[in-house]
């Protein structure tokens, strides 16, 4: 099995490599040092297995998990963490392979004798059990071999074209694969629907506005672009930018 | 070194009968006393007359009463509280009978050469002890029940501390586990100093929470701290130290740094991919100690640092006040610039010097 290693720790990566060569029989194909090189590393490398630390710099493992799980083939993820990590719970809830820190090579090896994918939908749970909010907080995004993070706070609109889905920040645009209508269900809370092919952060919304033709709408602040406003969504828009000012703060 | 605080060996429920300002008071409790009798008499010539002579005899009582209880002081501690209270009853009705019995004498002496009627001296005693017997028995019971008052405030006060005690956060002892699980393997002799190092906080963090250290021992942990830290970071953690002008004699209640520079760790270098640097700088002025510690944080974290999670910072803070009163404190500053966070924790205790 071709495994990767993951934790933010050398010495960690280092023991995870020794059992692993006691063990015998994988292949350790390689190391990560945060969730955003995982990624990357992942998608190069394409491991059977990856190890899995929870508390890392700028990626945490849960959601590098779920940014994993919509690879084409993904990889199954074993987490490994200390103690003090609140997603002890959630992975006993849902059964989710773990091992504790420091790892027993007894315990690796049995994990690793039955490793098994997790879909995105179980992940997301685990993620919200163990207190994180169940979306992610980065849009991952490939891009001729470079894997890409955007925060989803700097996230201004998705819009869906024939094959892809473009995410459009202040600084420029990138596509992404993912469906539109996994994603509204997944950022649900922070963005919301105007039209068939669009959804449009709810904190971004500074105006609607009537064209000449009488189409509706949408200003977003930080770009100078206008997004259309299909008549069905116009009252849920009104109502959630009511809320949003009522509320005072984002929606 | 660890200095214990004393706590009050000595548990007499009684006052310290010596000190000056105890028998200041207690004459001004014989005067409001003989006050009280002069004006109670029904009938008199001359109050003022009955004042004088009533403060004299009182005040005798009060001072001789002291003086007994001061010299018995040394035995009386050796006895529970009931105990006594008891002989320190009995004692002040023998020192009001003897005075009693004194002033009796004097006054019929050739000296004044009053001439009392012979019912008169059976009276006088009676009416003295059964006075005493009054003040006395209210005196022992104010003392008492003040006594309890103040070992309860006492016992909180320690409670409190003690509840402070700092605690190592289990996600740094088990990583520090499975750092020294992969030290043994590669490199024994680094595994080694990491397993003393361990033992060494741990030993810290157990000991009384009330314990104060020199400065340079308290150091010396959070040297140790970071040893540690620094083999599970690796490069992405830099420690600058700034404390040469600071006396290290100064005495700092026990974990006093390390929770800080945990804090800074756990929030500031962690969730940073390039890591950073932590600043400990320290200086005197006026008698006032001040040590700050700054770090850089994640800009997503740094709010999130100032306004919750602050249960090290504030365990210091109460920690430092139960010690040194408004002397000292603890503030916490949050700073950008050109959008890199640093956070700051400013320590002020006022300088108090180990014994060597």
């Amino acid at each position: 099995m071709k495994i990767l290693i993951v934790d933010d720790e050398a010495l960690a990566r280092e023991r995870l490599r020794g059992l692993i060569a006691e063990l015998g029989g994988h292949e350790v194909v390689g190391e990560a040092a945060n969730g955003k090189q995982a990624l990357e590393r992942a998608a190069a490398l394409l491991p059977d297995a990856v190890l899995m630390d929870i508390r890392m710099p700028k990626l945490d493992g849960l959601e590098a998990a779920l940014h994993l799980a919509l690879l084409d083939e993904p990889p199954a993820v074993i987490f490994t963490t200390a103690y003090g990590d609140h997603a002890l719970a959630a992975f006993e809830a849902h059964a989710t392979d773990y091992l504790l820190k420091p790892i027993r090579r007894e315990q690796l090896e049995r994990a690793l004798g039955k490793t098994r994918q997790m879909n995105r939908a179980q992940l997301a749970v685990v993620r919200r059990d163990s207190g994180e909010a169940r979306a992610r907080r980065y849009i991952s995004a490939h891009a001729r071999g470079m894997l890409q993070l955007i925060p989803v706070g700097d996230i201004v609109y998705f819009k869906a074209d024939q094959k892809y889905v473009t995410v459009r920040t202040p600084e420029g645009e990138v596509l992404i694969e993912d469906a539109l209508k996994t994603l509204e269900e997944e950022f649900g809370e922070r963005f919301v629907r105007i039209h068939r092919n669009s959804l449009v952060a709810a904190a971004s919304i500074a105006a609607l506005e009537r064209d000449n033709a009488g189409n509706c709408l949408v200003r977003v602040r930080g770009i100078t672009e206008r997004l259309e406003v299909s008549r069905r969504h116009v009252a849920e828009l009104r109502r959630r930018m009511k809320a949003g000012a009522e509320g005072g703060g984002e929606v | 070194m660890i200095i214990n605080v004393t706590t009050r060996s000595d548990t007499l429920f009684l006052p310290d009968f010596c000190g000056v300002r105890m028998v200041l008071a207690l004459m001004v409790i014989a005067e409001l006393l003989a006050l009280v009798l002069a004006l109670g008499a029904l009938e008199s010539s001359d109050r003022w007359a009955d004042l004088s002579v009533l403060s004299l005899f009182v005040q005798w009582v009060a001072l001789t009463s002291a003086a007994a209880l001061c010299v018995s002081r040394r035995w009386l501690v050796r006895c529970s509280n009931h105990s006594a209270a008891l002989l320190s009853y009995l004692l002040l009705l023998a020192v009001t009978a003897s005075v009693s019995e004194t002033a009796y004498w004097v006054l019929q002496s050739d000296i004044i050469g009053v001439s009392l009627p012979a019912f008169w001296h059976r009276d006088f005693l009676l009416r003295s002890l059964a006075v005493s017997a009054l003040v006395s028995a209210v005196a022992l019971r104010y003392f008492y029940v003040q006594h309890q008052w103040k070992s309860t405030i006492e016992s909180e006060t320690n409670a409190r501390i003690q509840a402070l005690q700092s605690r190592i956060r289990p996600h740094f002892l088990f990583n520090s586990m499975n750092i020294i699980a992969s030290l043994t393997r590669s490199r024994p002799e680094l595994a080694e100093a990491a397993v003393e190092n361990l033992a060494d906080l741990f030993r810290a963090s157990l000991a009384d929470a009330r314990s104060r250290v020199p400065l340079r021992e308290e150091i010396g942990m959070a040297r140790k701290y970071l040893h540690i830290e620094h083999l599970r970071l690796g490069e992405r953690l830099h420690v600058e130290w700034g404390m040469d002008t600071v006396p290290e004699d100064a005495l700092v209640p026990v974990l006093t740094l390390q929770p800080l520079l945990e804090n800074a760790v756990y929030h500031g270098i962690e969730p940073l991919v390039e890591g950073g640097i932590i600043s400990i700088q320290g200086r005197t002025t006026g008698g006032i100690i001040k040590i700050t510690l700054t770090n850089p944080v994640a800009p997503q974290g740094a709010l999130f640092r100032a306004q919750g999670n602050r249960m090290a910072v504030d365990n210091v803070r109460e920690r430092l006040v139960a010690y040194y009163g408004a002397d000292a404190g603890l503030t916490v500053v949050v700073a950008t610039e050109h959008n890199d966070w640093r956070y700051s924790v400013s320590l002020r205790f006022p300088y108090l010097r180990a014994e060597t």
